[in-house]
């Protein structure tokens, strides 16, 4: 029982992260209707820009300010980032295509992809980078219910990943910003003439749902402590799948499907064997598409004919 | 037949008989095209059925209504834009022909045969629209048409499929009086020389008179008038679907 | 900004206007019957293959030959039928795969290679139609998420199967030798004849290549080829054309699947070993660059994709070559951003002026220069020597030039016009600088970042590829 329960908090902290890519994918699919396949490696250089930041204070060993101004430097450097990236390839991809054919998008998005984690080997090379986590947080810092323990780092992870889904749902539903694009994701025409800039409103979508993937490669980095230039292909994936499993287009289902495939894969890896957990998640995940490929959340669409 | 929570096509029931044209008019959204659609298998009812003789068509995919003899075009004129004109209707015959992939790369007699067969039944079909579709227009996109033509065309692709029910979706809409006079004469001569039966959704009236042996009238998915035109013109419900309430029809 | 019209009604009334203007150029090359330009490459093809022994370039044509047959096959499923399979990949690896463990010491396992080939070929067929299945009801997005998904599925079952432990064995199980690959492959042997030598394999692609380029031809001109085509157009309209859009999408699904299965095998004979990462996305990606580039749809593009995508890496190999690539790349963009040839030329002038400002400032601060003979590579080494300063710590400096050239573009970007053309000069040299400091000594990145920039430039400027036709979409 205990064993299960550290498998579903794991789970659920993973799952956070997973909820937070699958956000950014489900902003962007809700008002371009697009699959933004750069975003895994934006999740990278988020990362990337965490373990840069921290360098740049310091390091976890010789900190030149306290650890938790450290962190949060670190994780603000790493959304601003981000989100700063996002709006780059939202003009470079996206913008120029946006009366394009289906496929021209995803091309592009293709070749960001490529160019994003090339880039980012060119620079950092081919070495992984450490967090070196244990450094600063002590992992025995943390809580216990009966057997289950709860390090920090995971706490922090966790209650991080809530209130940033808390503010997002906050922004999209309560900001002029996010209900215009709520607007957009509905009906674009529509949207248009009822004076929406959508120019501005889907560069500030990019960017939200950037900088929370940056926020999730940061945690992602604290977490398993390495980053490379490579890490954001599986993440993306799975965020990517979360997404579609919640229904895509859907913020609940974003944060939902994140939640759920983290639970799965956690589970898939304490119960079944390690080797063959992402295996058995990509088919669990086919299976469960096959019969509702609209999602949890998502509505299906009638089509005119 | 039902959309989420709207209900349409309340109770419908329609008969046509061999060879016979008859007309569906009724004002936007009274579900015609819905009638179309689920006739053509493209909508699943909730209920009901339709009926090609004694075959049941429901639940059939819209593929094997087709090979059944069910053939039709659309409101807004969907062609295969990117293909020739040629290619178009040549397309059609796909149920029709049998050359898979093997005996097509192996360039089999018999493929080939098909080949031609199908090249020369597709031209034929295009000359019974004179000489507008004829010649060089075979080859070029189907984008590259005029409107009329394309309507045409696409009257060209469902006759491809060798159907002995043709549905025409305002066939007319959009065309001048010359046009509108032309295409009158084609719905009757595909009965004629073709021996099809066509059940058509017109707004034109002119079309509707001039080609019509029976008129149905819908409005809100039900019927409210059948009859010969004359009968269905004049109908008082008929007349305040379209005008309101205390008018009379004029022609 | 992008100039396309498509969809627009102007553009599609123009359609008789255009057809009339085009370049005499375009006009005589159109007139070239087709089996006459098909034909002048199987001619090159040949003779070269009947009267060369350069074992490198032998080689370059068996790689040209192989990756041609995958951009047939993926041509054939996205092109043809419309269907965005991101798994493709790992038909290929399944049929190199499949020949590996049948062919070697793994399983203890030497099949003759006149049925291995044959087997294997019709099992990887049967694995696509197996996958199509499922994939029936899914379409557009959804369907490609599926695809790439089975994608992985394959190579993480290969990645995790050297390791299965079954219940009822007491020790676990190898079968695919999972992250380490399966060395020691038998390679062809027809009936006694035995393929030593690269020429024998580049023999059989080339002839596999032929008879597949006639065989696509003829199915794509007829009946099946036709229904692809409407498929891809509106399958909801080809459905109630009569045409089984299902079938017509598994057909096309498992012959591209069967082509690369097919294709597989002859890579592993002739690699004689497989690793699993050579069958994942980088690939993937390098098969579709190539599709796309030609224009999907076309085989004359997939020809000219492929041979692109296979001639550039070997291109970027020799220090020379590529840095005349790039620099007449970057030549070409200047060009044609600046429209007029005087300002052309004032963007030159200014390019080199920045250049010569910036050794000024460098030595004046004092940063070591590099050893001249430790860069110096090749042609355009020589001609720059005097001009472009590179200093020591290159890595760094390099570092910093890519940095500086993303935020220099990020601002071209959204820079009002007066801008673009003060930044201009400053990106070109930025370029020039990234390049001989550090692209040209990480060749495989720098193809990498090749081929992803031209994606996107390609999708903004011509997303229909070379050869493909403007398309109209109703969207």
């Amino acid at each position: 029982m205990d064993y299960l329960g550290q498998q579903l908090i794991n789970g659920l902290t993973l799952g956070g992260v997973y909820a937070l890519i699958a956000l950014g994918y489900t902003l962007v699919y809700g008002v371009l209707q697009i699959l933004n396949f750069a975003h895994g490696d934006v999740y990278m250089i988020g990362a990337f820009l965490g373990f840069f930041a921290m360098t740049w204070l310091g390091g976890p060993l010789a900190p030149t300010v306290p650890i938790a101004l450290m962190l949060l430097v670190m994780f603000l450097i790493a959304m601003m980032g981000t989100g700063l990236l996002g709006i780059v390839i939202e003009r470079f991809a996206y913008r120029p295509l946006r009366n394009s054919t289906r496929i021209a998008p995803l091309i592009s998005a293709l070749g960001i992809s490529i160019l994003l984690q090339n880039g980012a080997l060119l620079i950092f090379s081919p070495s992984i980078r450490t967090y070196d986590t244990s450094s600063y947080i002590p992992s025995t810092l943390g809580f216990s219910i009966g057997e289950i323990t709860i390090d920090s780092v995971r706490l922090g992870v966790l209650v991080l990943s809530a209130v940033l889904m808390i503010l997002l749902t906050k922004w999209v539903n309560g900001t002029q910003v996010g209900r215009a694009m709520r607007a957009i994701a509905y009906d674009k025409d529509a949207a248009v003439m009822m004076g929406i800039d959508v120019d501005r409103v889907i560069r500030w979508t990019f960017f939200v749902g950037a900088a929370l993937a940056g926020a999730a490669g940061v945690m992602n980095g604290l977490l398993m402590r390495g980053v490379s230039s490579g890490m954001g292909l599986i993440p993306g994936l799975k965020g990517f799948t979360a997404a579609v499993i919640g229904g895509i287009g859907s913020v609940p289902g974003a944060m939902l499907g994140g939640l759920l495939l983290g639970v799965i894969e956690s589970l898939a890896q304490g119960y079944l064997s390690t080797n063959f957990a992402d295996t058995i998640t990509f088919i669990l995940l086919i299976t469960f598409m096959l019969f509702r490929p609209n999602g949890i959340l998502g509505r299906p669409m009638m089509v005119k004919v | 037949m039902e959309f989420g929570a709207l209900k349409t096509l309340n109770d419908l029931t329609i008969e046509l008989k061999e060879k016979e044209i008859v007309s569906v008019i009724g004002p936007n959204g009274a579900g015609k095209t819905t009638l179309f659609n689920v006739i053509s298998g493209l909508y699943k009812p909730t209920s009901g059925s339709v009926k090609l003789g004694t075959e049941e068509m429901l639940g059939l995919s819209p593929a094997a209504i087709n090979r059944a003899g069910i053939a039709r075009t659309f409101q807004n004129v969907r062609l295969f834009l990117n293909m020739s004109v040629l290619e178009n209707v040549m397309s059609a015959t796909f149920g029709r022909t049998r050359s898979g992939l093997f005996s097509s790369a192996l360039g089999l007699k018999r493929s080939r045969k098909e080949e031609a067969e199908v090249k020369e039944k597709a031209q034929e079909l295009l000359k019974f629209f004179g000489t507008r579709l004829t010649g060089y227009r075979w080859d070029q996109p189907a984008f590259s048409l005029s409107y009329a033509n394309r309507r045409r065309l696409e009257i060209a692709r469902a006759l491809a499929t060798d159907p002995k029910v043709l549905l025409l979706d305002e066939p007319a809409a959009g065309m001048n009086p010359k046009e509108t006079q032309e295409i009158t004469e084609i719905v009757g001569s595909l009965r004629a020389e073709r021996g099809l039966t066509v059940l058509i959704i017109e707004h034109d009236m002119h079309v509707v008179e001039g080609v019509s042996d029976r008129v149905v009238a819908l409005d809100y998915g039900v019927k409210i008038a059948e009859g010969d035109f004359d009968h269905v013109a004049t109908h008082p419900d008929v007349v305040e679907a379209y005008l309101g309430k205390g008018s009379t029809a004029t022609k | 900004m992008s100039n396309l019209r498509i969809g627009t009604d102007e553009w599609v009334a123009q359609h008789e206007e255009r057809l009339a203007s085009q370049s005499p150029l375009n006009k005589l090359f159109a007139r070239i019957p087709l089996w006459a330009k098909w034909g002048s490459f199987f001619v090159i093809a040949f003779v070269f293959g009947a009267f060369s022994d350069n074992q490198y370039l032998l080689r370059v044509g068996v790689n040209l030959a192989l990756f041609l047959m995958l951009s047939y096959g993926l041509n054939i499923v996205v092109g043809y039928a419309g269907i965005l399979d991101l798994g493709y990949v790992a038909f290929y690896g399944f049929g190199a795969y499949g020949y590996a463990l049948l062919s070697s010491e793994q399983l203890g396992q030497h099949w003759p290679t006149y049925i291995t080939v044959p087997f294997i070929t019709i099992l990887t067929a049967i694995l696509g139609y197996l996958i199509s299945l499922p994939s029936r009801r899914l379409f557009g997005d959804y369907l490609a998420i599926v695809t790439l998904f089975f994608g992985q599925v394959f190579v993480q079952l290969v990645l995790a199967s050297d390791n299965i432990t079954f219940p009822w064995a007491d020790d676990y199980v190898d079968i695919t030798a999972g992250s380490n690959g399966i060395p020691g492959l038998d390679t062809f042997n027809f009936f006694g004849f035995i393929f030593d030598d690269i020429k024998d394999y580049y023999w059989l692609l080339m002839v596999s290549v032929l008879i597949l380029t006639i065989a696509i031809h003829r199915v794509s001109a007829t009946r099946i080829g036709r229904a692809w085509r409407t498929v891809r157009e509106d399958a909801l309209v080809s459905e109630v054309m009569g045409v089984s859009v299902n079938r017509v999408k598994t057909i096309a699904f498992v012959a591209g699947a069967t082509i690369a299965g097919f294709a597989g095998t002859i890579f592993a004979g002739m690699q004689t070993s497989v690793f699993i990462n050579g069958f994942d996305l980088p690939l993937m990606i390098m098969i579709y660059a190539a599709v796309i580039l030609g224009g999907s749809g076309s085989l004359a593009g997939a020809l000219i994709g492929a041979t692109i995508m296979t001639i550039l890496p070997e291109l970027l190999r020799v220090p020379n070559y590529g840095a005349i690539l790039f620099f007449v790349a970057l030549t070409l963009t200047f060009f044609v951003i600046s429209k007029k040839f005087n300002r052309f030329l004032i963007y030159v002038a200014l390019i080199i002026l920045i250049g010569f400002a910036f050794q000024l400032a460098m030595k004046a601060i004092g940063v070591t220069q590099a050893n001249a003979e430790d860069w110096m590579v090749g042609l355009t080494g020589d001609l720059l020597k005097n001009w472009l300063f590179v200093p020591e710590n290159r890595i760094l400096w390099g570092n910093f030039a890519f940095i500086l050239l993303l935020t220099l573009i990020a601002f071209f970007s959204i820079a009002k016009p007066i801008w673009k053309q003060v930044l201009l000069p400053f990106i070109g040299f930025t370029a020039i600088f990234l390049w001989e400091v550090r692209l040209i000594a990480d060749v495989s990145t720098t193809r990498q970042l090749i081929i992803g920039a031209m994606l996107v430039v390609l999708m903004i400027l011509r997303p229909q590829g070379l050869f493909g036709q403007t398309r109209v979409e109703i969207l």
